[in-house]
C-alpha cells in the first residue's frame, strides 16, 4: 500500500485530498454531501478547462502563460457579440474562434518562428489582453443574456451543460494520449532531436499543442462568462499560473514528456477543494493562498522524500550481487 | 548491376564560410554493405544526414530508388526507405523500450511487441520491451536505435558506428543481422573507425578526407595500408605497442575486497607509472568499481590505500584534491559542458582552485598549452565544445583531467567514438602520462586497445574479478575470462 502511493504521485494526491475533505467533514458536519462534490466540480470547471489545454503544450516541453488573457479574449468576444444581438450559436462559435486565432499564433511564434515558448507567451499574455481592454474600453461587459447564463446552470444530474463539456474534455485527451498520434505528444517533449530523427512532424505537434491550448482556454472563457453572468476586465488573470501549479501538483513535468490526465484532473480537484472548504469553513477568503500554498509544498515535499527512499531501495536491490549473482545472470541470459 | 538504392551526385555542404562537403558522389546498391570511413570532422556524419533528410544539401542532388528526396524532411526519406541509426542513440528517457523503438510507425506499439522480442532473442541480448529507456546503459540504448532501424525494414539501412559500445558477441550478431539484410537485397551503410569490423561484412569502400572522397574502392581490391594512408596521410596503422617497459615497485593504489554497487571483493594493486587495464564485458562492474573509487557511488566494503595511506573519497572533488581523477566513459552526459567555452571545460576540476575574480586570458592560456600538447584542433578557446568532432572532444576531456594534476588517472572508454588518427594521439599521451609517473587505470571493452596499452590486464566478469593476466597478453586469453565467468549462455 505504502508502495503504491509512494510510486504514484496521484495516489498521494487523491489520499490527501480525501483526508482534507474528511477533516472537514468532521469539524463541519453537513459538508460531506452529494451537493459539495458537485459545488466542487463546478468552481473547478475554469481551472480545470485551462490546465486541460495547458497540459499538452507542457509535454512537449514548452509553456503556455497566456491562458487567462486567452480566457478573457473569448469571454469578451463572446459577450460583445451577445449583447450585439448575435445568435447564441454564432456567438460562442466566434469565441472559439478567437481562442484558435490566438493559439495558433502561440503556436506561429514559437514553432515556426522558434521564439522560446515562455518569451513568446509572456509577450501575447499582454497583447491578448491589451487587444481585450481595448475592444471594451475598458468596461466591464454586464447583462449578458439568460440562455448563456442557463449552460452554467445544474440541469441534469447536478451537473450543468459546461460541466459536462469539460468532463467530454478530459475523455477526449485521455483517449487522445492513449492513440499513436497521442505518444507523438509525449515524446516529442521527452527528446525533441529524437523524435525529429523518427521522422515525427515536431514543429506541426507544437503548433496543433499551442492552438489546443487557445480552444481550451476559449472554452473556458465561455464556461467563465456563463457562470458568472458578466465579463470583468480582469477576467481569468493568473488563472494560468494556477493552473500551472495544479499540474505540476498532479505530476505533470515541466521538462516535457511525462504526465497523465488523472494527475491533471486530480491536481486541479485538489486546488478547488482547498478553496472550497475554506469558504465552506468560512474562513477569510485572504487565507486561501497562504493555506493553498502550504499545502502544496507539504504534498510536493512528502511526495519528494518518498521517491528519493524508493530510489535508493531500486538502486540497492538493482547491484545487490554475491552469492546469488551467477543465478541471477542465468536468469536474464535465459529470459534473451 | 545491382539497382542503385540511394545516391548522392556531387553534393556539396557549407555551414557560412566553412565547406564540410565538396562535390561528393555516394551511393548504396542493393545487396551490398558500403562502407564509409574518415576520420573526425571529415564529413561522414554530415553526409549521411544529407541522405536522411536531417540537414539540407547547398548543391547537389539526393536520389532515393531513383526518385529526389523532396520535401528534404527524416519523414519523407523514412517514407521513402531510409532509416539512420546514429552515433549517439537518440532515446525518449521517459518512454519504455518498446515505445522507443515503435514511435513514428505506421500502429500502435503493441502490435510490433512479438516482432520486437523476436529479434531481441536473435541478436541474443537482455533486453526487456518494457524497461523504462531512462535505466538503459549505452550499450543497451545503442541497440534500441539498432533495434529501431531493423523493424522498419528500410529498403537503406544506414549505421553510424553501431558498433562502439557493444560486446564482441553482440557484434558478430549484428554482423550475421547485417548479411541476411544483404543478402535479402537491403542496402547498408556501415561507418566505423575499425578496419577489421568494416572488412569482415563490407563490399565497397568510400573513404572522406576534409569533405572530398579520396578513395573508393571494392573492399577486396584495397589493402588496409591504402585505406589508411587515405585516411590520414602519414598514418598508415596504429603505433604498435611498446614492449618491456620498466616496471616500478612502488606501489600507489591498493585494492582490498571492495564491494559496491555491481561488484563484489574486488583486490588489485597499481603501481606507480603503470597502466592497468580493466576489462570485461559491459555490465561486469568496471564503470561502477571506477565510480566507487571516486565517491560517485556507496562503497560498501573493502579498504583501499593510496600511497600507503587509507584512501576514502566522498565526492569526486575529494578525490581530485587527493590525486584521483576520473574521466567518464559518456563524454556528451557526465564529462563535458558542451555549450560553454572550451578553456571553462579544461579548468572544470579545478574550480576550486580558481581565485575570486576568474582570469580568463590565464585559463585561456592554460588551455592553449594542452591545445598544443594534446594537438586539439580548434578555432578558438571560446568556441562550445559541442562544435568539435568526438576526438577532439575527448582530447578536451582528457585536458580537464590532467589539469588536476593526477596521480593516478581513471579513464573510462577513453577512445569511445575516435577516430585512428585521434585514438593514435590518446595513446601515445597515455603512454608519456605513464611514462612521467602517472599511474593510469585504462577501463575499455576494446581488447585490442587493453592490450595496446597495459602493462598488467585485470579482467571482471559479472560484478567479480575474473583474473589477471600479464601485460602482452593475447586478446583470446582475455576473452576467454571476460565471457567464461559471467555465464556467457548467448553461446
Amino acid at each position: 500500500m505504502l508502495e503504491r502511493i509512494a510510486r504514484d504521485r496521484i495516489a498521494t494526491l487523491f489520499l490527501v485530498t480525501v483526508a482534507v475533505l474528511l477533516a472537514v467533514g468532521l469539524a463541519a458536519p453537513g459538508f460531506l454531501a452529494p451537493r459539495t462534490a458537485s459545488i466542487i466540480w463546478s468552481n473547478g470547471l475554469v481551472l480545470m478547462l485551462v490546465a486541460l489545454g495547458i497540459f499538452p503544450v507542457i509535454l512537449t516541453r514548452n509553456i503556455d502563460v497566456s491562458g487567462g488573457s486567452i480566457l478573457g479574449l473569448s469571454a469578451v468576444t463572446l459577450g460583445l457579440s451577445l449583447n450585439a444581438g448575435i445568435a447564441m450559436p454564432v456567438a460562442i462559435s466566434m469565441a472559439l474562434g478567437a481562442g484558435i486565432a490566438a493559439g495558433a499564433l502561440n503556436g506561429f511564434l514559437v514553432a515556426v518562428l522558434g521564439v522560446p515558448s515562455i518569451v513568446a507567451t509572456l509577450g501575447t499574455l499582454g497583447l491578448f489582453r491589451g487587444v481585450m481592454l481595448i475592444t471594451t474600453g475598458g468596461e466591464w461587459i454586464e447583462d449578458l443574456p439568460e440562455p448563456l447564463k442557463m449552460l452554467g446552470a445544474r440541469s441534469f444530474a447536478g451537473l450543468s451543460v459546461v460541466g459536462i463539456v469539460a468532463a467530454v474534455a478530459i475523455l477526449v485527451v485521455w483517449l487522445f494520449l492513449r492513440s499513436r498520434r497521442g505518444r507523438w505528444v509525449m515524446v516529442t517533449g521527452d527528446n525533441r532531436a529524437a523524435a525529429r530523427h523518427l521522422g515525427l512532424p515536431v514543429k506541426r505537434i507544437e503548433f496543433l499543442a499551442f492552438v489546443w491550448a487557445g480552444v481550451m482556454a476559449s472554452v473556458a472563457g465561455i464556461t467563465f462568462a456563463a457562470q458568472i453572468g458578466f465579463v470583468p476586465n480582469q477576467a481569468g488573470s493568473g488563472i494560468e499560473l494556477r493552473a500551472i501549479a495544479a499540474l505540476v501538483l498532479g505530476g505533470v513535468s515541466l521538462l516535457g514528456g511525462v504526465g497523465s490526465v488523472a494527475g491533471v484532473v486530480i491536481g486541479v480537484i485538489f486546488f478547488t477543494s482547498i478553496d472550497t472548504t475554506l469558504v465552506f469553513l468560512k474562513i477569510p477568503a485572504y487565507w486561501n493562498d497562504l493555506i493553498g500554498g502550504a499545502m502544496l509544498l507539504g504534498v510536493l515535499l512528502i511526495d519528494g522524500r518518498l521517491r528519493i527512499a524508493l530510489e535508493a531501495r531500486d538502486r540497492a536491490a538493482r547491484y545487490r550481487r554475491g552469492d546469488q549473482t551467477s543465478s541471477t545472470t542465468r536468469k536474464l541470459e535465459d529470459a534473451a | 548491376m545491382d539497382p542503385v538504392l540511394a545516391e548522392l551526385t556531387s553534393v556539396s555542404k557549407s555551414y557560412g564560410p566553412v565547406s564540410v562537403l565538396k562535390k561528393v558522389d555516394f551511393s548504396v546498391r542493393a545487396g551490398e554493405v558500403h562502407a564509409l570511413l574518415g576520420g573526425n570532422g571529415a564529413g561522414k556524419s554530415t553526409l549521411m544526414k544529407i541522405l536522411v533528410g536531417l540537414v539540407p544539401a547547398t548543391d547537389g542532388q539526393v536520389h532515393i530508388g531513383g526518385q529526389p528526396l523532396s520535401p528534404v524532411t527524416p519523414a519523407q526519406a523514412q517514407a521513402m526507405g531510409l532509416y539512420l541509426v546514429p552515433q549517439e542513440a537518440h532515446i525518449f528517457p521517459n518512454q519504455s523500450v518498446l515505445e522507443n523503438i515503435c514511435v513514428g510507425l505506421s500502429k500502435p506499439a503493441a502490435a510490433y511487441r512479438a516482432r520486437i522480442e523476436a529479434l531481441i532473442a536473435q541478436i541474443g541480448v537482455a533486453l526487456s520491451p518494457d524497461t523504462k529507456a531512462a535505466t538503459l546503459e549505452i550499450a543497451d540504448r545503442q541497440i534500441v536505435e539498432i533495434l529501431r532501424g531493423l523493424v522498419r525494414e528500410a529498403k537503406v539501412l544506414i549505421l553510424d558506428e553501431p558498433t562502439s559500445a557493444l560486446t564482441p558477441h553482440e557484434v558478430d550478431t549484428l554482423f550475421s543481422r547485417m548479411r541476411a539484410l544483404r543478402e535479402s537485397g537491403h542496402g547498408l551503410v556501415f561507418i566505423s573507425h575499425k578496419l577489421h569490423e568494416l572488412r569482415a561484412v563490407s563490399d565497397r569502400i568510400t573513404v572522406l578526407r576534409d569533405g572530398y572522397v579520396v578513395f573508393s574502392e571494392m573492399m577486396s581490391d584495397s589493402a588496409d595500408a591504402d585505406i589508411l594512408a587515405a585516411m590520414s596521410p602519414g598514418v598508415t596503422a596504429l603505433d604498435a605497442r611498446v614492449a618491456g617497459k620498466a616496471q616500478s615497485k612502488d606501489i600507489l593504489l591498493s585494492l582490498k575486497g571492495m564491494s559496491g554497487e555491481g561488484f563484489v571483493d574486488i583486490s588489485f594493486d597499481i603501481h606507480k607509472g603503470e597502466v592497468l587495464g580493466l576489462t570485461g564485458v559491459v555490465g561486469a562492474g568496471r564503470t561502477e568499481l571506477a565510480e566507487t573509487l571516486v565517491g560517485l557511488r556507496m562503497r560498501s566494503q573493502g579498504k583501499v590505500t593510496l600511497d600507503g595511506t587509507p584512501f576514502v573519497a566522498k565526492s569526486p572533488s575529494e578525490a581530485v584534491r587527493q590525486g584521483v581523477v576520473h574521466l567518464s566513459e559518456d563524454r556528451q552526459q557526465y564529462g563535458l559542458f558542451l555549450d560553454a567555452p572550451l578553456f571553462w571545460n579544461t579548468s572544470s576540476f579545478v574550480y576550486d582552485r580558481l581565485p575570486f575574480f576568474l582570469r580568463p586570458g590565464r585559463e585561456r592560456a592554460r588551455f592553449d598549452s594542452y591545445r598544443d600538447m594534446l594537438g586539439i584542433k580548434c578555432a578558438s578557446p571560446d568556441q562550445p565544445v559541442s562544435s568539435l568532432s568526438g576526438g577532439n572532444q575527448q582530447k578536451v576531456l582528457l585536458s580537464k583531467c590532467l589539469v588536476a594534476k593526477p596521480k593516478l588517472l581513471i579513464l573510462d572508454e577513453p577512445t569511445r567514438g575516435v577516430d585512428v588518427g585521434a585514438r593514435n594521439d590518446i595513446y601515445r599521451i597515455i603512454e608519456t602520462l605513464a611514462a612521467e609517473g602517472t599511474s593510469v587505470l585504462l577501463i575499455s571493452s576494446d581488447f585490442d586497445e587493453v592490450v595496446r596499452l597495459s602493462d598488467r590486464i585485470a579482467v571482471m566478469a559479472g560484478g567479480y574479478l575474473a583474473g589477471a593476466l600479464p601485460g602482452g597478453a593475447s586478446t583470446d586469453e582475455i576473452a576467454e575470462l571476460a565471457f567464461e565467468a559471467g555465464g556467457l549462455a548467448h553461446a
